[in-house]
């Protein structure tokens, strides 16, 4: 076997696992405070493409500066759709969430469809590549997996050390308690909801940077945010960035043994098996 | 003059109705006992209070105001703080996180220092232990810093649902020595009690529930002569 193949195509996988993992951060922060599970966050990992794609194209802003306006815009969007489709459905059933979930996504595919077309974008954007050893890395997915690490640390210590931050820990853990002691819940559903969706949007503005898309291209990144948050116990934000890189490694290692379409075989028997041997997932659910 | 109001409220879950027509009434600095039976209502009476639970008829004053309709963190705000029956702490965060937590209201975020003093001299343990999950902690040690996260909101009115409950009778009374320390600070306060010995000993004025209905109500010495009470509640 050609370990200088398979020791190239580990790096590669390892990179994009930590975009695939600010992804599954933004789905599961918001099953953990709220116990929705957001059938839009494909969609709206297309819309941080597309919102790239006219930051760039439109604007004629930097790729990197259009990824932060891109985020920016994805908290707005994500606090829109909590106030139109969400907040009437918190404490419903969990098909209520659901529907209401799947009706955004399929009004952003719709519409993104019929504005958009399916024909693939790309958005031409190169920082070279560097070597290390037998593999050669573009430079876009060291900065891609680096923001992406960025991310996830900043997430963390909002959450951990400011006010707002805390807030959302409290609601968490037992949104009644939270509003006895006066914390406005509501407000704390519609920020989390906020920074999942601005987590998406950011990730599929960081994908943009590397990979050709259409706007049908969210489909893929969320089954996969629903691998990993499940691998790193849903509701359980740091889990889902361990989680990301593992996925991200399979991804890597899977092809240098099998064709690649086995990728998602091997992922969704994982998903299974994860499901079947220990539900709370690798690192446990609800926790921070 | 009332700080805290309450004006012929019924309320129920659902269909079934669980409080007929109750109004009561809290002289501010006083300790008021609710006491009743298992199944009375008195937890439904503190949540619709507060506004977990919205009521059917029936208005709440507080301080003069018309409350009757605001989400319990706005009356939070205003100083109506409840301490949940179950305790209900912030279990995943650390003690201290939970009296931070405690001060939310703005009014309690200028006096964080004072409040927290207060509370650590109340409750010395739990100076011992900020840096502990709040989950991983012993029943007395939770249902402490239950009231102390209350304390951190710098309540004006401060509900206590079942504070004795599940715990050891010296705890209990540790607990209830610490409550005339709230009366000294000039705090109002409403206990739900099971124990009807305890919350006659410790208030000014008591109510009885029973049924959902406002059955007694009297300065607490005289409730605690009244036949039926002794018979009924203290199995005398």
């Amino acid at each position: 076997m050609d370990m200088g193949f398979l020791f190239a195509s580990l790096i590669d996988g390892l990179l994009l696992g930590f975009v695939f993992g600010v992804a599954a951060i933004g789905l599961t922060l918001i099953f953990g405070v709220m116990e929705v599970i957001n059938l839009a966050h494909g969609p709206v990992i297309a819309l941080g493409m597309f919102g790239l794609y006219f930051a760039v194209t439109l604007l004629g802003l930097h790729p990197y500066a259009g990824t932060l306006l891109t985020a920016v815009g994805g908290l707005f969007l994500g606090i829109l759709i909590y106030a139109i489709a969400v907040h009437r459905v918190i404490g419903a059933p969990h098909l209520s969430s659901l529907l209401a979930t799947y009706s955004i996504n399929m009004m952003i595919i719709g519409i993104g469809t019929a504005l958009l077309t399916t024909s693939p974008r790309n958005i031409e954007f190169s920082l070279g590549s560097m070597t290390l050893g037998t593999a050669t890395i573009p430079v876009t997915r060291i900065v891609a997996a680096l923001a992406s690490l960025l991310a996830a640390v900043a997430l963390y210590l909002f959450m951990q050390y400011t006010r707002w931050g805390k807030f959302i820990r409290a609601v968490t853990d037992n949104r009644d308690a939270a509003e006895l002691v006066g914390i406005p819940s509501t407000k704390v559903l519609a920020l989390s909801f906020g920074l999942g969706t601005m987590l998406a949007a950011f990730s599929g503005a960081l994908i943009a940077t590397l990979f050709p898309f259409t706007i049908l291209e969210g489909g893929k990144y969320e089954l996969k945010s629903f691998v990993i948050s499940v691998l790193g116990g849903l509701g359980n934000p740091m889990g889902a960035l361990i989680g990301g890189i593992i996925i991200g490694l399979i991804e890597g290692l899977v092809p240098v043994f099998l064709p690649t379409t086995w990728v998602l075989v091997v992922e969704f028997v994982l998903f299974v098996l994860i499901l079947l041997i220990r539900p709370t997932g690798l690192f446990g659910g609800r926790a921070q | 003059m009332a700080i805290l109001e309450v004006q012929n409220v019924s309320t129920g879950y659902g269909e079934v109705q669980v409080l007929w027509d109750v109004s009561l009434r809290l002289k501010p600095g006083q300790v008021t006992a609710l006491v009743g039976a298992n199944g009375a209502g008195k937890t439904t009476l503190l949540r619709t209070i507060v506004g977990l639970l919205k009521p059917w008829e029936g208005r709440i004053f507080f301080e003069g105001e018309d409350v009757t309709h605001l989400p319990p963190h706005r009356k939070a705000e205003m100083g109506l703080i409840l301490v949940p029956e179950g305790r209900q702490l912030f279990t995943h965060m650390t003690v201290y996180e939970n009296l931070e937590m405690g001060a939310t209201p703005q009014r309690a975020r200028a006096k964080f220092q004072e409040n927290l003093e207060l509370v650590f001299s109340m409750f010395p343990r739990l100076k011992e232990r900020l840096n502990q999950k709040a989950g991983t902690m012993s029943g007395g040690e939770r249902q402490m810093l239950a009231v102390a996260r209350g304390l951190m909101g710098a309540p004006k009115v401060l509900m206590i649902d079942e504070m004795s409950l599940g715990l050891a009778p010296v705890l209990v009374l540790e607990l209830y020595e610490s409550l005339k320390q709230l009366r000294e600070a000039g705090i109002t306060v409403l206990l739900v009690e099971q124990n009807v010995h305890m919350a006659l000993a410790v208030s000014d004025y008591t109510y009885v529930l029973a049924e959902g209905r406002v059955e007694m109500e009297g300065p607490s010495q005289e409730v605690a002569r009244n036949p039926h009470v002794r018979t009924a509640y203290l199995g005398i």
